[in-house]
């Protein structure tokens, strides 16, 4: 009689011999695709830390513009105090005596006169008025213009309503690009938002709050807040705006427990100053 | 179902070379039609051939079988390596003379000429490549002579092929090749050599699916899958005995128990 035990035992090593070459065709397939997806992850990761680069360069061009338009805001005011701080330079450069040499010099180049001699009072103060003003020339025209027209005082009340004049000009171009850039923010929250949901950065999604909390949508601004919290509880940032958002939304009592909390485990001086700031009202 | 079924399962696929055994499937049929048309021809010499186990033996034991009723057949399964004893195992089967000594090809071809027989007797040869060269020419010529028609059945090798020997082409032959079953053939070949034993149960146990294993296994060979599934119905015999068959089961064939068959016969190298 066969011996059916010993071959089952023969059967069982034989199906597991002809299994070998499938698994390892299958498991050698596996690895290949997975390290194929791996690839394909990493170059999208470096796809998207260059998005991040771009958007945090975008995020810089914005600040900056945003600076520009702060600058712009207050450019009148620098400027009108440039030219307050220039003005009595003029007047103090524009002495009788050495002008009309240089005016002469100017002028009448062919009447050259050797007793003529540069007042080094003149250099001086030039060289250390150091405007680095694109619209120096304009006034030294101005200058030499109102120089040749009228007298001292004269002089620099036309140049006051000539600068007045530009920087009024200025921050309308400007006002423009402020609306055209919060359309931009608009825009870059909605992908980053998307991008955020693709890679879980919690850079982007803080970003994300601050950009809400900028625009005034404080409950948005507390959501991404909570989520970059979620993600990583080491970020300040989001404990900032997290409890911003939550003052802002008349949460005061949470905000300052929400702090309290942080700060005992932090001893983040930032949040620290923003308590102190909430607690005596001076953030609201 | 019956406890002895398997064991007249197994006994059915012995391997025997039995007219009884021959299983009637179309292809072979058609063959074998065309075999016995092929005597009945002024053909000298017919030449079955095929690889082993692709029925030949069966072929010609059935047709000895059916022949002998209606003329002279002698069958030779073994082959007569000798010369003389060749022609004295002829002379006296056909010719009814009994010789003492050495008989060679002269004195035999002399001993044909005087024969007085009316139809041509019909020696059929088993195993012929084991003849000599010259024994095969010698048995060429005397089926020269019309008076005895030979059938020979030859091992087509893949070493030498043999119908392309000199001797086998200068004459005009009919040649008939044998060859494996398909998957089809084979399922019927099985049954049908199941439900001769009225092992109407074992027979249906043979599904599409098992007998296509069967065949990537023996690749149709008739002896081979004879021999696996002898093995087969003794393992279901043992598994009978031991109280086992609930575990592999009794409506289908399993290919588990075809590939221990296979690996118990060495079909399968494990």
């Amino acid at each position: 009689m066969l011996n059916t035990r010993e071959l089952e035992k023969r059967w069982l090593k034989h199906k597991i011999k002809s299994y070998i070459p499938h698994v390892v065709i299958t498991l050698s397939t596996i690895t290949i695709i997975l390290v194929i997806f791996a690839f394909i992850n990493l170059d999208e990761g470096d796809k998207n830390l260059f998005l991040v680069d771009e958007n945090k360069t975008q995020t810089v061009t914005q600040k900056q513009v945003q600076d520009e338009t702060i600058a712009v805001e207050t450019k009148p005011y620098v400027e009108i105090k440039q030219i307050t701080k220039t003005a009595p330079e003029i007047e103090a450069i524009v002495t009788p005596a050495p002008l009309k040499s240089t005016l002469e010099n100017n002028s009448s180049s062919s009447e050259k006169s050797l007793k003529l001699s540069p007042s080094l009072n003149f250099i001086n103060k030039m060289q250390h008025s150091s405007l680095p003003y694109y619209n120096n020339e304009p006034i030294t025209k101005k200058k030499t213009q109102t120089l040749k027209k009228a007298p001292q005082k004269e002089i620099v009340e036309e140049i006051q309503d000539l600068k007045v004049e530009e920087t009024i000009h200025i921050p309308e171009e400007e006002v423009k690009r402020v609306t055209i850039n919060r359309r931009n923010v608009a825009d870059d929250i909605k992908h980053i938002i998307k991008r955020f949901k693709k890679n879980n950065n919690p850079a982007l999604s803080l970003f994300v709050a601050k950009k809400y909390y900028e625009l005034g949508d404080y409950h948005k601004a507390y959501n991404y807040a909570l989520i970059t919290n979620q993600i990583n509880r080491d970020i300040e940032a989001s404990w900032i705006v997290f409890s911003k958002s939550l003052v802002k939304l008349n949460e005061k009592e949470m905000a300052i427990k929400t702090l309290k909390e942080y700060i005992s485990n932090s001893h983040s001086s930032t949040a620290q100053i923003l308590l102190d700031e909430i607690i005596s009202g001076k953030f609201k | 179902m019956s406890a002895s079924i398997y064991i007249n399962s197994k006994n059915v696929f012995l391997d025997t070379v039995s007219s009884k055994d021959y299983v009637q499937l179309d292809r072979v049929s058609t063959i074998y039609q065309s075999l016995k048309d092929s005597i009945k021809k002024p053909l000298k010499m017919i030449l079955l051939y095929g690889k082993p186990g692709t029925g030949k033996s069966m072929f010609l034991t059935k047709l000895f079988h059916d022949l002998s009723s209606s003329q002279i057949v002698h069958l030779y399964k073994t082959p007569i390596l000798d010369e003389s004893e060749f022609y004295k195992t002829l002379a006296q089967d056909i010719f009814s003379t009994k010789y003492n000594g050495e008989l060679n090809f002269t004195q035999f071809m002399k001993i044909v000429g005087n024969s007085e027989i009316g139809s041509i007797p019909v020696v059929l040869l088993d195993e012929a490549q084991l003849y000599s060269d010259i024994l095969m020419e010698k048995i060429r010529l005397i089926s020269d002579t019309r008076t005895i028609k030979f059938v020979i059945t030859l091992h087509k090798t893949e070493k030498e092929d043999l119908i392309a020997k000199e001797h086998f082409q200068t004459r005009i032959w009919e040649t008939i090749e044998l060859e494996n079953a398909s998957s089809s053939e084979l399922k019927i070949y099985i049954q049908k050599k199941l439900m001769k034993a009225n092992c109407f149960d074992t027979a249906n146990m043979f599904t599409g699916k098992s007998v296509n294993r069967i065949y990537k296994l023996t690749n149709g060979n008739y002896r081979d899958t004879n021999k696996l599934l002898y093995t087969l119905f003794d393992i279901y015999a043992a598994y009978e005995d031991n109280y086992q068959l609930s575990n592999i089961g009794t409506t289908q064939i399993p290919i588990k128990l075809i590939e221990m068959s296979a690996i118990h016969t060495g079909l399968i190298n494990a």
